[in-house]
Parts: structure tokens; C-alpha cells; sequence
């Protein structure tokens, strides 16, 4: 079975423009939550969220590439692509390669930010003077189909939406394509734009901290949102020595559960993550001992990161509190179905530069918290393999696992 | 060592009523699905005829508990699943539950809910917003409610890919199954019809009649073609490892021999200039099945009435068939079903029972063909179909093809 490796990485959210300088911001514990520009808060309970701030396109996109009507969601996600294909060494892209290479993306809010400008436009003027056209790109498939057409892909292309495990999902998926013989490479990942009604959604179940997210802390009060795009070029091992790829990491496996248990609240019994952590690592052949470090779903609500720190409890046993456990959200916010996607890309800096990123803003000690959460810094450290979850509404989980590379053709 | 997918169960919200056999008689009786929009209206639209789903009650298959929460899309796909499950002969267990799961496809998802927010958000601001409404605004929210209804914990993921988004989900269900990560799957997609929807397709000139001149209609592979009409439905189909499937006696209707992925460069909402897309995604569906084009027998294609989709999936066909031999039959169902975006569940279905009963359901209000393949017309075909292929195009340059194999001479 073709082994699948990581040989690109690109990025932008709220602490980083870059995944060089995102490995240096997570090191750093750089916080990314304040005050944003995207919408107008002030009529919301809380004001805050993890922006890209200063976002200009152009910055990242060369004029070559046509981007009129894309989406916010779509434009992160296309210079992140661009970012990681010239990472990966695939810029400009060989027509023989285009014939074959695939995306697979997940998405959350997509074109949400545009369609809610829309949709005030249709309201106000009882659907006359409002603009379809801005629809074009409100789905979040839309990404997907913009870095296929740009780069003129003829490789396999899908899009996931299971809210906040979508990104590690379609990394997940892009796996499995390239090891059935589906594609050589693929471009996978996420990206998720603020927005208004994202924002307004999170709010209404008072699921928002009105301070930066203090993940497993006593005193956490909810999550922080966020936007990001996180893109990984997945190749077979096979594809990328052939052609002398650098390779950072391979994707050894994941799993995909579900609670069947409630739309909105985790399962306090915790079944489906450890399920989905279970399953990654019976996928990925790796022994419980051989994980090094949790990148967390680690949200900062009450009931997730309790239910979490149960479930790894539960998978890892006596040796949980000896597994480093960090969210990253706590610098980057939660950026929805971006996340899995941008945990993925931290999990891969961290295993190449040798760190665990922190979890910061966790100073008061939770009793339902009782793991290594990282709270004094980042540590330096030789990763093996990284376990990273993404737990979503409706009950989705998804668990993936990411290992540095050890050679060999296995 | 890889499994072979067999399909086992098929449940249908449709159009063409509820359940797998009424759904296949009417289909091979030329039924057509499409009538003037009932249930909401439309009056002031160019646009006026649409294919409702008809004959259909989710309390006769969700408890009533599971379905006060849901909106409509998640009653529609729930019950789908629920038949699909009931009609393989499984029940989800605690020995079974979590190996067992469902992959959704829905190009839309709930849009009357998302609209509902969206109303109360822009009207009265952030302090009314409505929470109740939060968790059906999420494109994955019916795949959860099925979860909870059905108690299955495995794999549980929504492909949200426009008018590909079934087919996708067919792709992805069959390739867990044969890798072993799963032992039960259902998969499918569902799509219901809203007013706002509704409306933005018309505003779109996404339907009949506003790409053309002459009546509203929807006429696949028609020179008059003017647009698809609307529709809306759910097919999910329940995948098995064929030799689990074989051990335990179910009925298997058909194999999922092999999947097709592609894409191509295209317009944002639009299509590419030619069929080159399809023609890979066809290609890649018959060499994963290890089979060539003389092998197919039917095809169960895409076509929906639309100008463009239409014209490069018949150029497509002939391109890799040939020009118009003996085979293989060509049929588009989205004349009967209209365009529900994920009617691939359902022409899924269709073609899941055209493998078991040997006849291939006509293409409706289909006269002067735009190329000369062999269309069925008129009436049903009667013919032994041995592999069948399903065709999914999308806008903005995706497809997907599937080849179903009948097993029935193996065991």
C-alpha cells in the first residue's frame, strides 16, 4: 500500500502569514484574538475573534490568476494553496501532474460573509435591486473549484462539510485517494472566513467567550473564533522521491466516528472521540505509546474540553498524564471547518522543528482538566507522532494521525 | 486485500413516491415526478413547475422525539436511511453500531433554515438570533440527526459538492468498504426544495424556461432543451463487503465495481467548453473497474435539460462509447426526477434495480436527440445489463462516474 507524505504546506490566519512564520507564532504562543475589522461586532455580546488582519489578496496572489467574485473563504484558501504548491516544489505545476492532481477541501461558512451582505441587499429592496451574482460563491465547494480551475486540475475533487472536523477530514480523504490509486498528489485542507452569521450562530448558544479562549482552564467560558486557511500537499511517497521531494511528514492515518448522541453538546461519556482517536491509530498502525503529543480539538467550552481530557484519558490510560495535550485554537481561535486543516499543518511544524506548542491563557487549574497541557510555553521536543483532533456538531469526530518521516518503503 | 462492494438495501424519498419499488415502477412506467409547484408560491417566478416529493410521511419512519428537532432535509434523509437499512435486512446493534455509518451528499443543505437565521439576524440583529436554529444551519446536520435516530457510530461525514455531491458520496462510501473501515455504510444524497432556494435558481436563469425560447420543461438530450426543472428527493444505498453481504443471505442488487473522479477548469457557476472532464472521470471509473467501454451496457447519465452540461455529457459518451453502436443504452432520469442536484442517490437506486430487473427506464420528453446515441424512449427497455455506469457533472468543472456490475451469474 502506497504510503502518503506531506511535501507542502501553506497557510494564513490570524497569528501567521506563512507556515514559517506560523511555526515561529505557535513556538512564540503568539495570540491572534482582539479586536477584527471583518464585520461590525458591537451589537453582539462579545467583540472579539482571530482575523487575518489586513488581508489583501493580491499580497499572496499573482494577477495571472483571475479572482474576481471569490469569496473571502475562497481567496485564503487559493494563497494558501499557492503558498504550499511552491513549498512542495510544484510551482509552476507540470501538465502531466495537472492531468492527475487532485483537491479535496473543507469548508464551513464559505461564501457566507458575501451572502449575508446579499442577503441584507434582498431584504431591503424585496429581491429587486439585490445581485445574485454574489451567491456565486456562497457554498463552500466553491473553494475547491477555484484552486482546481486556477490551476487547471483534472484530478480527482470533493468538498466536506462537517462543520468543525471538516478540514481533518478531507486530509483524511485525500489519504485514502492517493493510496487507492485515485491521484499522485492532492491538495488538501481547509479555509473558513468570518463571518456575521457564524458569529451570530456561535453567540446565540452562548458558546462564545467574551475574552481570548482559555482552553482546559478552570475559569475557560467558551471559544474564540477565528479564520484560516491551512493546505497540505499530500503526495505518495512513490511520486515525491521520484522526483526528490522534500518531505515533512507522512499522514500514517485517521478515523472518522460519530456520537450519535446530541446535535450540539459532546458526548459526556466521551465514546465517539475516543473511537475516532482509537481508530486513527488501529488505521495508522501506531501503538499507544508511540504518541508523543495531542493537538486538541481543545475549544474552550466547558463540556468539550472536559469530554476531551475524559476521552484521552480514556485511550492513553495511566500514561495520559505523561502525553503532552495542547489546543492550538488558543492562539489561532477556532476556525471551524478550517480547523482539522490548520491543526494538521501545526502538527506538522511541530514534528519538523522539533516543538510542542502551548496552550495559552490556561493559568487556572480545572479539576475535569487534569492532563500536560503545555501552559508554561512552548517545549522543545522530538516528535514521533502527533495525534490531532477535531470533534464537530452533529456529533462528528475526526482523528488523524501525523508522523515524522522514518524513511524506508515500507 | 481489498473487499468488493456490494449493494445490499435501497431507501427512496422521491418525486416518484417513497420506497424502492414504487419508486422503480413508476420510473419504468415513464412517470414523470414534475408538476406546478405546491408547496410554496411561485406566482410571481418564470419559473413554475418543479418535481415535489410526493407520498411521503417522516412519522412513519422517525420517532417522533428525533423529529421535532429536525428540519425537513434531515426528516427526508433519515427516513432514507431508515429504509435503506430496513430494505438490506440490518438492524444497528450494539455487536454492529460502530462499524456502521452514512456519507451525505447535499449541494445545499437546509437553506429555509439558514435563510431563517439569516432573516432574524439582518432584521432585527445579533441580540434575536434564534439558537434553536443553529444546529440545522450546518450542512452536516442531517447526517447527525440519522445518527442519533439510527444509533450507528462509525463513520459519519457530509460531502457538500453541488450537483456531484451524491455520486461523491457513493465514491467515498464504496472505497471505505473495500479498504475495511467500515462494514455497513449507507450512502447517498438528499436536497429538498425552499422558497428562497427556489427563487435565487429562477435569478440564476439556472432553470426551464430562462435559457431559451419555448415551454417550461425539462427535456434531457433534447435539441429543444431550455433548462432543468427543479426537483428534490433523497436515494441513499446501503454498501456491504459482497462477501459479508453473500454470508448472511441478503439480497445484493448490485457490485460497485469501480469510481471515477475529475475535474476540470470551469466558470464559476458555469461549464467548461468541453467534455474532457467527463471523458477522464468515465475513463478512470472503467479502468478502476478493470473493464472498457464495450463492457457497459447502460448508462444512467446526468443530463438534466441544461444547454451546455447536456451537450458535453452526450459528446463525452461518444467520445468514449463510439458513435451510436448497439450499446450502450443511454438513459437520463432527471427528466422524470428533475434536477435535485443530489439525484444521484436516486439514479443510483434506478440503476441499482435496472441491474436487478433487467430493463432500463425511459428518458422523458426526449424527441430529437443532440447527438445520436441510443437513448431509451418512449417506453422502458427491456435488457439484460450486466454493468451500468452513472454519470455526475457538476458546474465549476467536477464528475464523477460510478460502474455498477451485476453479480448474479457469480454466485
Amino acid at each position: 500500500m502506497e504510503r502518503v507524505v506531506v511535501t507542502g504546506l501553506g497557510t494564513l490566519n490570524a497569528i501567521a502569514r506563512s507556515a514559517p512564520e506560523f511555526a515561529g507564532a505557535l513556538r512564540g504562543g503568539r495570540c491572534g484574538i482582539g479586536p477584527f475589522s471583518v464585520f461590525d461586532p458591537s451589537a453582539f455580546r462579545t467583540q472579539i475573534a482571530a482575523e487575518v488582519k489586513d488581508f489583501n489578496p493580491r499580497d499572496h496572489i499573482p494577477r495571472q490568476y483571475p479572482i474576481k467574485r471569490m469569496s473571502r473563504a475562497d481567496l485564503l484558501g487559493f494563497a494558501a494553496t499557492l503558498e504550499a504548491m511552491k513549498d512542495a516544489g510544484l510551482d509552476p505545476l507540470p501538465p502531466e501532474l495537472a492531468e492527475e492532481t487532485g483537491v479535496v477541501i473543507g469548508g464551513g461558512g464559505g461564501g457566507l460573509l458575501e451572502g449575508e451582505r446579499f442577503y441584507g441587499d434582498y431584504l431591503r429592496t424585496g429581491g429587486r435591486l439585490a445581485r445574485f451574482s454574489a451567491l456565486s460563491a456562497v457554498y463552500c465547494a466553491s473553494s475547491a473549484d477555484r484552486i482546481a480551475t486556477l490551476l487547471r486540475l483534472w484530478g480527482p475533487k470533493t468538498s466536506f462539510m462537517t462543520a468543525c472536523s471538516s478540514g481533518a477530514t478531507a486530509i483524511g480523504y485525500a489519504r485514502d485517494l492517493i493510496r487507492g490509486g485515485k491521484a499522485p498528489v492532492v491538495i488538501a485542507g481547509g479555509t473558513e472566513p468570518l463571518c456575521r452569521i457564524t458569529y451570530a450562530a456561535f453567540n446565540a448558544l452562548q458558546a462564545v467567550d467574551p475574552e481570548p479562549c482559555k482552553p482546559f482552564a478552570g475559569n475557560r467560558a467558551g471559544l474564540s473564533l477565528g479564520e484560516a486557511a491551512g493546505i497540505l500537499i499530500l503526495e505518495s511517497l512513490s511520486h515525491a522521491r521520484g522526483r526528490g521531494a522534500r518531505i515533512y511528514a507522512e499522514v500514517l492515518g485517521y478515523g472518522v466516528t460519530c456520537d450519535s448522541h446530541h446535535m450540539t453538546a459532546p458526548d459526556p461519556e466521551a465514546s465517539g472521540a475516543v473511537r475516532s482517536m482509537r481508530e486513527s491509530l488501529r488505521d495508522a498502525g501506531v501503538s499507544l505509546e508511540r504518541v508523543d503529543y495531542v493537538n486538541a480539538h481543545g475549544t474552550a467550552t466547558p463540556a468539550n474540553d472536559a469530554m476531551e481530557s475524559r476521552a484521552i484519558r480514556h485511550v492513553f490510560g495511566d500514561r495520559a498524564e505523561r502525553i503532552p495535550v495542547s489546543s492550538t485554537k488558543s492562539m489561532t481561535g477556532h476556525t471551524l471547518g478550517a480547523s482539522g486543516a490548520l491543526e494538521a499543518v501545526a502538527s506538522v511544524l511541530a514534528i519538523c522543528h522539533r516543538f510542542i506548542p502551548p496552550t495559552i491563557h490556561c493559568t487556572v487549574p480545572d479539576p475535569q482538566c487534569d492532563l500536560d497541557y503545555v501552559t508554561e510555553g512552548a517545549r522543545e521536543a522530538d516528535l514521533s507522532v502527533v495525534l490531532s483532533n477535531s470533534f464537530a456538531f452533529g456529533g462528528n469526530n475526526t482523528s488523524l494521525v501525523i508522523g515524522r518521516f522514518e524513511g524506508g518503503n515500507g | 486485500m481489498d473487499r468488493r462492494v456490494a449493494i445490499t438495501g435501497i431507501g427512496i424519498v422521491s418525486p416518484l413516491g417513497s420506497g424502492r419499488e414504487a419508486f422503480g415502477k413508476a420510473l419504468l412506467a415513464g412517470a414523470s415526478g414534475i408538476a406546478s409547484v405546491a408547496a410554496f408560491p411561485v406566482e410571481s417566478l418564470p419559473c413554475r413547475l418543479a418535481a415535489e416529493i410526493r407520498d411521503f410521511q417522516a412519522r412513519d419512519f422517525v420517532s417522533v422525539k428525533n423529529l421535532r428537532r429536525m428540519d425537513r432535509l434531515s426528516a427526508v434523509a433519515t427516513a432514507a436511511a431508515r429504509m435503506a437499512l430496513d430494505d438490506a435486512g440490518l438492524a444497528v446493534t450494539p455487536a454492529n453500531r460502530d462499524r456502521t455509518g452514512l456519507i451525505l451528499g447535499t449541494a445545499w443543505g437546509g437553506t429555509d433554515v439558514t435563510v431563517s437565521f439569516a432573516r432574524v439576524l439582518v432584521t432585527e440583529g445579533p441580540g434575536s438570533a434564534n439558537p434553536i436554529l443553529v444546529p440545522n444551519v450546518v450542512m452536516n446536520a442531517p447526517a447527525g440527526h440519522a445518527s442519533i435516530e439510527l444509533g450507528f457510530r462509525g463513520i459519519n461525514t457530509t460531502v457538500n459538492h453541488y450537483a456531484v455531491s451524491a455520486e461523491s458520496a457513493l465514491a467515498y462510501g464504496a472505497q471505505e468498504i473495500r479498504r475495511g473501515a467500515a462494514d455497513v455504510l449507507l450512502a447517498g444524497g438528499a436536497d429538498v426544495l425552499a422558497p428562497f432556494y427556489f427563487e435565487s435558481l429562477t435569478r440564476f436563469k439556472a432553470l426551464s424556461p430562462l435559457q431559451g425560447g419555448g415551454p417550461e420543461g425539462a427535456r434531457p438530450f433534447d435539441l429543444r432543451r431550455n433548462g432543468p426543472v427543479a426537483g428534490e428527493g433523497c436515494g441513499i444505498l446501503c454498501l456491504e463487503p459482497l462477501e459479508a453481504a453473500r454470508e448472511r443471505g441478503a439480497t445484493v442488487y448490485a457490485e460497485i465495481a469501480g469510481e471515477g473522479m475529475a475535474s476540470s477548469p470551469a466558470p464559476m457557476t458555469g461549464w467548461p467548453e468541453d467534455p474532457r472532464g467527463l471523458v477522464l472521470a468515465v475513463r478512470r471509473a472503467l479502468r478502476s473497474a478493470g473493464c472498457g467501454p464495450e463492457d457497459v451496457d447502460a448508462v444512467f447519465a446526468a443530463a438534466s435539460g441544461g444547454l451546455k452540461p447536456d451537450l458535453l455529457e452526450a459528446e463525452g459518451l461518444a467520445q468514449v462509447f463510439g458513435p451510436a453502436g448497439k450499446r450502450p443504452l443511454v438513459t437520463a432520469l432527471k427528466g422524470a426526477l428533475g434536477e435535485s442536484f443530489t439525484s444521484g442517490g436516486m439514479r443510483a437506486a434506478a440503476l441499482a434495480l435496472a441491474l436487478r430487473d433487467g430493463a432500463v427506464p425511459p428518458t422523458l420528453s426526449l424527441e430529437e436527440p443532440v447527438r445520436p446515441l441510443h437513448f431509451v424512449t418512449g417506453q422502458a427497455a427491456r435488457a439484460k445489463v450486466q454493468r451500468g455506469l452513472l454519470n455526475g457533472i457538476s458546474h465549476g468543472g467536477t464528475y464523477v462516474s460510478l460502474l455498477f456490475s451485476n453479480i448474479g451469474e457469480e454466485s
